[in-house]
């Protein structure tokens, strides 16, 4: 199904889109500015979308990163979202205040995808954070919830839902050059067993090859595997299932259907439904690529507290790496912590709060080396 | 009734819902003993002690809204009140440690709309999402931030009573499909908005309750065990002589119990106390008939009566099942006492 090209752009370029204050580069306190990304330069459009290749510890500096967190009124109510976005090497982030209904994603390469919806039009766009610019991407009718960039860089998939109804519209491809949409995935059908859906999130394989769009009830989750390649679906659909963690080869790493943590996490083949359980009782984890494979490394909960295990896919070969230091949190799954970053293979993060602080040094993230248990603090690497 | 009152602690009400029939029954591998829906299922992760006083306070940065504030303050009494076992009890308490907070930073997961971490016995900590909050299926609204609260809003209190249960043990209640069991249990797995069934319930509900009487107790030997139970029980009889002279009195004890089953945890051989214990006697070979009810004897859960004896008789006691709770009938062995010279 073809969609009609994205809309003309009808107020000033990307600072519309982004619906951000009228005010221009104010700061706001240490280190941290309001920001009006201007468009990218013409020709300079589209570039440094794709994954960066295996990043090296010492490329930390010049990686993006994100944190997005709700913007509150008075009274409570949510007015709004604030990105504040950086390289890890340079820590006079900037922020941009965007509307509501919003959401990031990313990094993808350089850049930080950005979704906007004014109540009339979804608008997304991409960040250069090193180029300090962005361009336009999509411009729909419909609500775009979420977007992911693939690996490659050429393609943006999008989840949309009716605008008037919030019904299910499927997932949908486009060239990342913005040009006609297509839709690839059919709406999730309903099912009571999960009840209406709260929430629909991207997340890529490790080595990036398929994609996984998990659409969740208030509790329990539905998890389809996309491959790009070939168009192939396979999906996964029990009711004791949770919130994905990561996924590689097939196998869909997922919380049970847990209201909290400690919460069990079980690996699932997509293929016969074959399933292992790696831990009983954990809160956040992460996937990770290490040269034995990937591993799950999770935050495990115990009466004297925290404690890190890594574990592969099928339970075997499980690892202690060490409790995280008092206060630190392991930097878990992008839509669970509402942060990202791009890091080196075998690392994970821990931080105050499992984010990325959003202003402020990095004396307070630590880079943990999953094979050996070794930390480091990030700002040291970046310095 | 004083044979239906618990023991004099802490009272707990059950809603007239609960006074409907129950005819299914599940069976919940984890937790023998069931009748009518399963009791929830618990949670890992280990059980707070016995009455162990909770307090919370809110996160810096994360303050929920005073009008929010008073609906999360509510839910914690409620279920201090509504727990009807020895499960921990709640209270705010200013500079405590298990932190409450509200929208900013809260690392539920995508889809929750409240939820909570829980390390028993050392400490918890709740959500709840800000008022606005996107989903797929549109805005959250928490029906206290309006004046008049509009269908399609989330009671604030009965989500966070929710997610009070759950940093108790409990996990979410498996309903019957089309969900006509709902209100067995406020702990579930789909939250309700105004105005579907069970939106606005303030107290744990009995399936709730079981779960929590089986992992903490009663809270004495005279309280109701949930109806969402169903446990065998054990009534033995004693008599304190033998046989009596022609016109003499012997006293008979009966001592009911909860059985000595170890599926059923904490409840495990529980004295019961306080209930409707009859004495019925028969000539040898003849007919039951009752002797009325037995008094409450000293030691908990044992019930005496007195009988004077023109003749040797046969003696049983009886519990009948009761309609309001989750135990089941026993009758005692036989007793006989003779005319002795």
């Amino acid at each position: 199904m073809l969609e009609p090209r994205w809309l003309r752009w009808t107020g000033p370029g990307v600072i519309a889109l982004l619906a951000i204050s009228l005010l221009a580069s104010t700061t706001l306190g240490a280190g941290q500015k309001r920001w009006e990304p201007p468009d990218c330069p013409a020709g300079a459009d589209r570039v440094g979308t794709a994954r960066s290749p295996a990043i090296a510890i010492g490329d930390l500096r010049t990686v993006p990163w994100y944190r997005i967190d709700p913007r509150l009124d008075r009274t409570g109510a949510l007015a709004g979202q604030r990105l504040a976005i950086g390289l890890d090497g340079d820590r006079s982030s900037q922020y941009l205040d965007l509307v509501a209904e919003s959401f990031a994603a990313g990094p993808f390469g350089r850049v930080i995808l950005v979704g906007t919806d004014d109540g009339a039009a979804s608008n997304v766009a991409a960040i250069d954070v090193a180029g300090q610019c962005s361009f336009p991407i999509a411009s729909e009718t419909a609500v775009i919830r979420r977007a992911t960039i693939a690996p490659d860089g050429r393609t943006i998939y999008e989840m949309r839902v009716d605008r008037a109804t919030r019904e299910d519209l499927g997932i949908w491809a486009r060239p990342i050059d913005g040009s006609l949409a297509v839709r690839v995935i059919e709406p999730i059908g309903s099912d009571e067993r999960f009840g209406r859906t709260y929430t629909t999130e991207f997340a890529w394989s490790v080595v990036g090859d398929s994609l996984a769009i998990q659409s969740c009830g208030e509790a329990a989750c539905r998890t389809r595997l996309f491959d790009p390649t070939s168009g192939r679906i396979g999906s996964v659909a029990e009711p004791d299932l949770g919130a994905l963690i990561g996924h590689q080869d097939g196998i869909v790493v997922t919380y049970g259907e847990c209201p909290g943590f400690p919460c069990p996490i079980v690996a699932t083949n997509v293929s016969t439904g074959a399933r292992a359980t790696l831990s009983e009782g954990s809160a956040l984890a992460v996937l990770v690529a290490t040269p034995d494979g990937t591993r799950l490394v999770h935050e495990q909960v115990a009466a004297a507290g925290l404690a890190l295990r890594s574990v592969a896919l099928d339970g075997s070969a499980v690892a202690d790496i060490g409790a995280p230091p008092s206060g630190f949190r392991l930097n878990a799954t992008e839509g669970a912590v509402s942060s990202a970053t791009d890091l080196p293979s075998s690392w994970v993060l821990l931080s105050p709060d499992a984010r990325l602080p959003g202003t402020g040094p990095l004396s307070q993230t630590l880079l943990r080396h999953v094979p050996d248990g070794v930390s480091v603090e990030l700002e040291e690497i970046v310095r | 009734m004083s044979g239906y009152l618990n023991d004099g602690r802490t009272p707990w009400h059950l809603p007239r819902r609960w006074s409907v029939g129950f005819t299914l029954v599940v069976l919940l591998a984890s937790v023998p003993g069931v009748a009518g829906h399963a009791p929830d299922p618990a949670l890992t992760g280990g059980r707070w002690n016995q009455n162990q006083a909770l307090t919370y306070s809110w996160r810096s940065g994360s303050v929920p809204d005073p009008k929010f504030q008073a609906s999360i303050n509510a839910a914690a009494a409620d279920a201090t009140a509504s727990r009807a076992s020895q499960a921990a009890t709640f209270a705010y308490s200013s500079g405590s440690s298990n932190l409450i907070g509200y929208g900013t930073g809260a690392t539920c997961s995508t889809s929750g709309i409240a939820c909570f971490s829980r390390s028993a016995p050392t400490s918890f900590s709740m959500w709840m999402r800000e008022q606005g909050h996107k989903f797929d299926w549109g805005s959250l609204r928490w029906c206290q931030y309006y004046s008049t609260w509009p269908d399609g809003c989330f009671d604030v209190e009965n989500i966070m009573l929710d997610e009070f249960g759950h940093v108790e043990i409990l996990n979410h209640h498996a309903n019957y499909s089309g969900e006509s069991d709902y209100l067995d249990a406020l702990v579930q797995t789909k939250s309700h908005a105004k105005p579907q069934t069970g939106w606005n319930a303030h107290a744990f509900a009995r399936c709730d309750v079981a779960t929590l009487q089986v992992q903490y107790d009663m809270q004495g030997w005279g309280a109701k065990y949930s109806t969402c139970l169903d446990l065998a029980t054990t009534l033995t009889l004693g008599a304190n002589a033998g046989y009596v002279g022609y016109g003499g009195t012997v006293t008979l004890t009966a001592t009911l119990k909860v059985a000595d089953d170890p599926s059923y945890s904490r409840l495990a051989a529980n004295p019961v106390a306080l209930r409707y214990v009859t004495l019925e006697s028969r000539p040898t070979g003849g007919s039951w008939t009752s002797l009325g009810t037995m008094s409450y004897g000293s030691t908990s859960g044992t019930y005496t009566k007195a009988v004077q004896l023109t003749t040797r008789r046969e003696f049983r006691a009886v519990f009948r099942k009761p309609s309001t709770e989750g135990l089941r009938a026993s009758t005692s062995g036989t007793v006989v006492v003779a005319i002795g010279p």
